[in-house]
């Protein structure tokens, strides 16, 4: 069999006064194995690259855009790539993954992944070529302050380069920028602030390489498959509604977050409003799918993406329920480049503490968000601390706000309730990025037949939790679409064989579960490096000192058993640290004591 | 718990139906006779066909549906006994967003 997938090189550039220096670095065919791509690659690189300790908004600290084996092939949902950083939202691993063209476009760099340090002396555009030699940095000053969209429209041109870029708040150093691509975004965590921190204000790339494919016939004949799978009943929420169709569902379940995680429900009428029949009366409606996607999940209302999270952040956890209103919050994040779950929840913050008088701003729940996420993406006023997200803004304001400042290690809440969803609470209180319901879909297993979502299963939670955690490790490592997952009967052994067929690396599932365990384990093992503690693997007070309306309650003794459990099925020791022996394995020691 | 709809016939059950399910379906609310969940499924299915085979099949909810009790509990079992004035939430069983 032949070799493809990877390039076995890494673009490493240099930002310095307005220069760009870049380096071709190689990426052993084994190192690649054993951290597979997307994520899991990008975990390793920021091991290495991140200085210990480093501020993440320092010239020092990387931004690495990491590519994956399964990028570019025919396969399904595979157009995707990652976006690791130290975040300066958390000051952890941080990593977002975006979509579509921009990612086949990087693909034909010739690099598996990008490092860029440094920063430049004034805003700049970085063009990126296969031909190093044309690397270049551009002056960028004239499109400050202008919408990603907008700088796309500038900068694609005749060339047609594909384009990622930050709004206003990652110029700004909104500590929740995005970055966004091709209307969409590498979201969580504040990468848009970092690639601010370096006065870069776009990327563009264009190339013309291709790693290519060990066994194309197979591949091909594997991609016709995938595709008919992935319009089956499995993906037809995604494609005939999209993730907009669970607020309604969730308000029945009495999951949804309202109010800064007051309340669990708007009401059947309301919820009505929000769900895609009601925001299609608002804007209209234009499906849309990611390039090479086959599902087609991405929902336009009004010219505004509304997926889930969006809805539920700029809507019922701010007490919004006008869906021309949401509409329009969403359209301004998109257009100042900030990240929806971490503006609302910032926003609804906020709101409670006018309510409560600790803050004199003329903020209260239900008020049109627009004019506040101006105010914080240019952070005018009390918009500049809101910049900071909640944690710091619950610091500064003091007089108990922590109480229901709603983070975990910094990062905002996602849309599903903690304490009716009891797996989902020990998901998020050990994820590596903080709260976060991409990297843990432990609502999965809180809404499964047979488990009692509303109470704190101390022996059977953690392993849950871990196995969703694994698996959503090897769909952001080979690269592939989660709502795939479905149409996917065994993910191991079948995620073995697409990596076999496009790069010609012969493993088994459990070798691929191996190596998933080892992209885990380092980015706990970064987390540790830059200071993580125990104590970090927890949810405010809010979620286990005040029970719901309903009388559900998650207490504080169960929580800390949970994560407790958690850190033992993982094989830490009592202070969730990894012994040695363990390290040694997951074949960790040879990569990372470099 | 917040309080749950009732079928306006005590003896009959609440059938809530979301998202695609609800497409499918053509009604947002159906009142069937009570018993297990297979004959629950298998008289909705006989109601809304659109729902079958995907959704339901012989009177068993597919990988791709999701029932919940009152809206509480997730059940699966085609055995369970739905008791009078009960309320059955169906949706995707895909959850992620």
């Amino acid at each position: 069999m032949s070799v493809g997938g990877y390039y076995g090189r890494l673009l490493h550039i240099w930002l310095s006064g307005q220069t760009a220096t870049a380096t071709l670095l190689p990426l052993e065919r084994e190192l690649l194995a054993d951290f597979v791509g997307g994520v899991g690659l990008g975990a390793y690189l920021l091991w290495r690259f991140c200085p210990p300790g480093v501020d993440p908004l320092a010239p020092e600290a990387p931004l690495c855009v990491v590519l994956s084996p399964l990028l570019g092939t025919p396969l399904t949902t595979t157009a995707k790539f990652s976006v690791v950083c130290k975040s300066p939202l958390t000051g952890r691993i941080n990593d977002g993954l975006s979509s579509s063209r921009f990612a086949l476009a990087a693909r034909r760099l010739g690099v598996d992944a990008v490092v860029i340090q440094g920063a430049l002396a004034r805003l700049s555009i970085l063009h990126l070529d296969d031909v190093i030699a044309r690397c270049r940095v551009e002056d960028g000053r004239a499109l400050a302050g202008k919408t990603p969209a907008e700088v796309t429209a500038a900068l694609a041109g005749a060339e047609r380069r594909s384009v990622a870029a930050i709004g206003i708040a990652g110029e700004r150093g909104v500590r929740y920028a995005t970055i966004s691509n091709d209307g969409r975004h590498a979201g969580r965590g504040g990468a848009g602030a970092v690639m601010g921190s370096k006065r870069l204000k776009a990327i563009t790339v264009r190339g013309g390489q291709s790693p290519g494919i060990a066994d194309r016939a197979r591949v091909t004949q594997r991609a016709r498959s995938l595709a008919a799978a992935s319009v089956g009943a499995s993906t037809e929420k995604y494609r005939v509604l999209g993730t907009a169709a669970n607020l309604e569902t969730f308000d029945r379940l009495r999951i949804l977050p309202v109010r800064n995680f007051q309340d669990v429900s708007i009401g059947r009428a309301k919820a009505r409003r929000l769900a895609p029949e009601g925001l299609a009366q608002a804007g209209a409606h234009v499906r849309e799918s990611c390039a090479g996607c086959t599902i087609g999940c991405d929902h336009r209302y009004g010219g505004a993406r509304i997926e889930y999270e969006t809805q539920f952040a700029l809507g019922p956890l701010i007490g919004v329920d006008d869906p021309k209103t949401l509409i329009a919050a969403a359209r301004a994040c998109d257009d100042l480049g900030l990240d929806t779950i971490s503006a609302g929840g910032s926003l609804a913050f906020a709101m409670e503490c006018a309510a409560r008088g600790l803050v004199d701003w003329p903020l209260a729940f239900g008020d049109d968000p627009g004019p506040w996420l101006s105010r914080i993406a240019r952070r005018e006023g009390a918009g500049d601390l809101l910049a900071e997200g909640t944690r710091l803004a619950a610091r500064a304001i003091g007089q108990g706000s922590d109480r229901f400042a709603c983070h975990v290690k910094g990062l905002e809440l996602p849309g599903y309730e903690p304490r009716a969803m009891q797996t989902m609470a020990l998901g998020l209180a050990v994820a590596a990025r903080g709260a976060d319901h991409n990297r843990s879909g432990a609502y999965q297993a809180d809404l499964k037949a047979g488990v009692d979502r509303y109470r704190a299963d101390v022996e059977r939670a953690p392993l849950r939790v871990i196995d969703t955690e694994d698996h959503a490790a090897l769909y952001d490592s080979l690269i592939l679409c989660k709502f795939l997952r479905g149409a996917i009967a065994e993910p191991w052994g079948e995620g073995a064989e697409l990596l076999e067929m496009v790069t010609g690396i012969a493993r088994d599932g459990g070798t691929l579960r191996a190596a998933i365990r080892r992209i885990i384990a380092t980015r706990h093992l970064f987390n540790l490096r830059e200071g993580w503690t125990l104590a970090e693997d927890t949810l405010p007070p809010r979620f286990t000192e005040e029970p719901l309306g309903d009388g559900a309650r998650l207490s504080r003794r169960d929580l800390d058993a949970m994560v407790a459990g958690y850190h033992a099925a993982r094989g830490h020791d009592a202070r969730g640290h990894m012994p040695e022996l363990l390290q040694r394995e997951l074949g960790l020691m040879r990569w990372l004591e470099r | 718990m917040a309080p749950i709809a009732r079928a306006a016939d005590p003896r009959s059950i609440d059938v809530e139906l979301y998202g695609v399910v609800r497409l499918r379906a053509g009604v947002d609310r159906v009142a069937l006779p009570a018993g297990t969940l297979a004959e629950v499924l298998g008289a909705l299915a006989r109601r809304c066909p659109a729902l079958a085979p995907e959704l339901i099949r012989d009177g068993h909810a597919s990988a791709h549906l999701l029932v919940a009790l009152d809206g509480r509990e997730v059940i699966d079992d085609p055995a369970r006994p739905i008791a009078p004035g009960s309320c059955l939430v169906l949706t995707s069983a895909q959850a992620g967003g």
